[in-house]
């Protein structure tokens, strides 16, 4: 890049004077050209405003006699920047809230990357009020499904440099972007969709104690949702657009190496915190449409999930098809269930969420020196009876996981929670090491935990076809050969929302599960057909709680069926 | 050949029943999952059992370096002939 870097200072200010004398010097300290724009102060500002310029000295305070918003305010100084030649236009707020110190180190990243857009990433101290907080996040999460990224950590922060190459571009295409409090936001992700990276730099944010916010809590947030409903609008119209033009990632490489685990732990942080704040029904109203956004673009689950919810309307005799209103209460259940879990390993639950139904058979296993195996399913939330059990039963847990995936969420809650850990044995690839190891633990006492509606890839063939809502369905046979090998007892574990709780129950499906020669598939499969009449009674008193988002009918290539 | 590797192959053929498959026919290099003998994850639960209680082989935890031991008949002969010495070396010591 051989083109000069001349940047220059954005200074909008509606009614706010008492700070922005300090902020224009901070800049003009820093050898800043500054363009103050007033956007249609009344009395006293006007007049203080008015007093700062002075073109020699390098301040140009422009009037704006009515007042545009924020957004129209800032769209004038770009003009001002690009009609004086500028290539880049560092935008401060004129309340104090940005620490005019900060504006070297964001100047200094744009001049590395001259294309890119640098923002600054508040680092909020105490004095940000509460609303504004639950807002912010609001906004965070809506941005990743606009921009199909979560390359943008913030949005909302106004303290940047912005390239005017682009932001020429942006104007001349006369795309409307909001000229108040949407602004900001908005201005971001249309750039991102033109291809203009993104690059952050963390900041200290302050709001100041004497602060008059022109921030409008109502007007505001509807103009902000009204915003996200237009790029959201616009983003499904032009996505090809948008996907060709995804702009490279700007930063420390090292740093980005780890965004994506970082995105998710802040995912996961956003729900803690909106749980925290809301509660479980507030907070599932919030992430709707991040869910609605899901259903509309997940075909393949959306088709599982009419498939299951057929069958089980089918077998409760309710004489109707499911709906989409069906389909994506199916898929907001499923974003509860992760609320639910969230919050039980963040210890927001106690162990009174949930409560014992048929539980003499767990009674039995806990009064056994030696380990036994758990069949579970992914129907309601047995990891949350996991999380809310006392410390010394989870020691004795040991549950095996098909996917690395299921590794790392391990992993994350972990972070957040070292209470959390459990232990996890990957079973994706088995070995012979495998079954000596569970062996042993059993002999020490451990409960070995498996899933018994998911095939895993590996065991091609190993299955049984046993009836299931009506239709023959191939179910694992891994669990009953796992059980005759490690010679325990096997039990079913079931957990699934009632209301505000969760029901725990549990039952014995063998003292030893024995495969006689000569007739072993004939007894996997009586296991199987077992376990599958279970799994249909309590997928049938809440099909909604059923998380398998996949053909469950499909049979596997190559099945041996029996 | 080696009599330990003779004696896993037997291992390997009765306690999965590969009725079709003579002890002498498994070569001692080849991988005995996935490719060559093509062993499947059950196959593997299955042999691992069989081959604790033949040779009491101890496993403390499952890592790559475990799994790489039962790769081939070889590498698992190595494996359990290393665990047998250092069972004979503790009742020494």
């Amino acid at each position: 890049m051989t083109a000069p870097f001349r940047p220059c200072a954005i200074v909008p200010s509606h009614n706010h004077w008492r700070a922005v004398g300090a902020a224009v010097a901070g800049l003009r300290a820093q050898g800043l050209p500054v363009f103050v724009i007033d956007d249609g102060s009344g009395e006293p500002a006007r007049a203080a405003l008015a007093a700062l310029h002075d073109p020699a000295g390098g301040v140009t305070v422009r009037r704006l006699e009515l007042n545009q918003g924020k957004g129209g305010a800032v769209m004038e100084g770009f003009r001002m920047a690009l009609a004086g030649g500028f290539t880049h236009a560092a935008q401060v707020d004129a309340d104090g809230q940005h620490d005019p110190d900060a504006v070297p180190g964001l100047l200094d990243l744009a001049r590395r990357n001259p294309d890119a857009l640098v923002t600054g990433v508040p680092v909020y101290d105490a004095t940000i009020p509460r609303g504004r907080a639950i807002g912010r996040w609001v906004t965070h999460v809506w941005v990743w499904v606009e921009t199909l990224s979560l390359r943008i950590r913030d949005s909302m922060c106004g303290f940047r440099v912005y390239p005017l190459a682009a932001v020429e571009r942006l104007l001349a295409s006369g795309e409307r972007i909001g000229r108040r409090m949407d602004f900001d936001t908005e201005v971001m992700v249309r750039l991102f969709w033109r291809g203009t990276p993104v690059a952050e730099l963390p900041v200290r944010v302050t709001y100041p104690p004497d602060n008059t916010s022109n921030f409008d809590l109502l007007r505001d947030n509807v103009r902000i949702s009204l915003m996200h409903t237009r790029l959201v609008v616009s983003m499904l119209l032009r996505l090809p657009g948008i996907l060709r033009n995804r702009p490279r990632r700007v930063g420390r490489s090292s740093h980005w190496a780890g965004l994506a685990e970082r995105g998710m732990g802040w995912g996961l942080r956003f729900c803690a915190a909106a749980y925290r704040l809301l509660g479980r029904r507030a907070c599932l109203a919030v992430i709707a449409p991040v869910i609605l956004y899901f259903y509309l673009t997940g075909a393949e689950q959306r088709r599982a999930s009419a498939a299951f919810l057929t069958r089980a309307f089918a077998a409760r005799g309710e004489g109707r098809r499911p709906t989409w209103r069906d389909g994506f209460r199916h898929f907001l259940s499923f974003a509860g269930r992760a609320l639910d879990s969230f919050a039980g390993w963040t210890g927001r639950l106690g162990p009174e969420v949930v409560v014992p139904g048929e539980t003499d058979a767990l009674r039995e296993a806990a009064g056994r020196e030696r380990g036994a195996l758990f069949i579970v399913a992914h129907l309601g939330n047995v990891d949350l009876s996991r999380a809310v059990l006392d410390a010394a039963t989870r020691r004795r847990l040991l549950v095996l996981v098909h996917t690395r995936h299921a590794e790392n969420y391990n992993r994350l809650l972990r972070d957040w929670n070292p209470e959390a850990a459990v232990n996890t044995l990957q079973v994706t690839e088995v070995g012979p090491e495998t079954a000596i190891a569970l062996k042993e633990r059993v002999e020490q006492g451990q409960w070995v935990v498996i899933a018994g509606d998911r095939v895993p890839v590996q065991s091609r063939g190993r299955v049984s076809l046993v009836p299931f809502l009506g239709e023959p369905a191939p179910f694992s046979q891994g669990p009953y050969i796992l059980a005759a090998l490690l010679d325990c007892p096997v039990y079913l574990l079931f957990c699934r929302r009632e209301g505000d709780r969760h029901r725990l129950d549990a039952e014995k499906l063998a003292e030893r599960v024995v495969l006689p020669r000569g007739k072993r598939e004939e007894a996997l499969a009586g296991y199987a057909a077992a376990f599958a009449g279970r799994l249909e009674h309590h997928a049938l008193a809440d099909p909604y709680q059923w998380f398998n988002f996949f053909d469950f009918w499909a049979r596997p290539e190559g099945s041996k069926a029996s | 050949m080696d009599d330990l590797e003779t004696e896993v192959k037997a291992l390997i053929v009765d306690s999965l029943k590969l009725e079709d498959l003579r002890p002498e026919d498994i070569d001692s290099e080849e991988p005995l999952f996935v490719d060559g003998l093509g062993l499947d994850s059950i196959d593997a639960l299955e042999l691992g059992v069989a081959l604790r209680k033949k040779f009491g082989l101890r496993i403390e935890s499952v890592s790559e370096d475990i799994k790489a031991h039962f790769a081939t008949v070889r590498s698992l002969a190595r494996f359990i002939r290393s665990q047998q010495t250092a069972d004979a070396a503790a009742q020494q010591a």
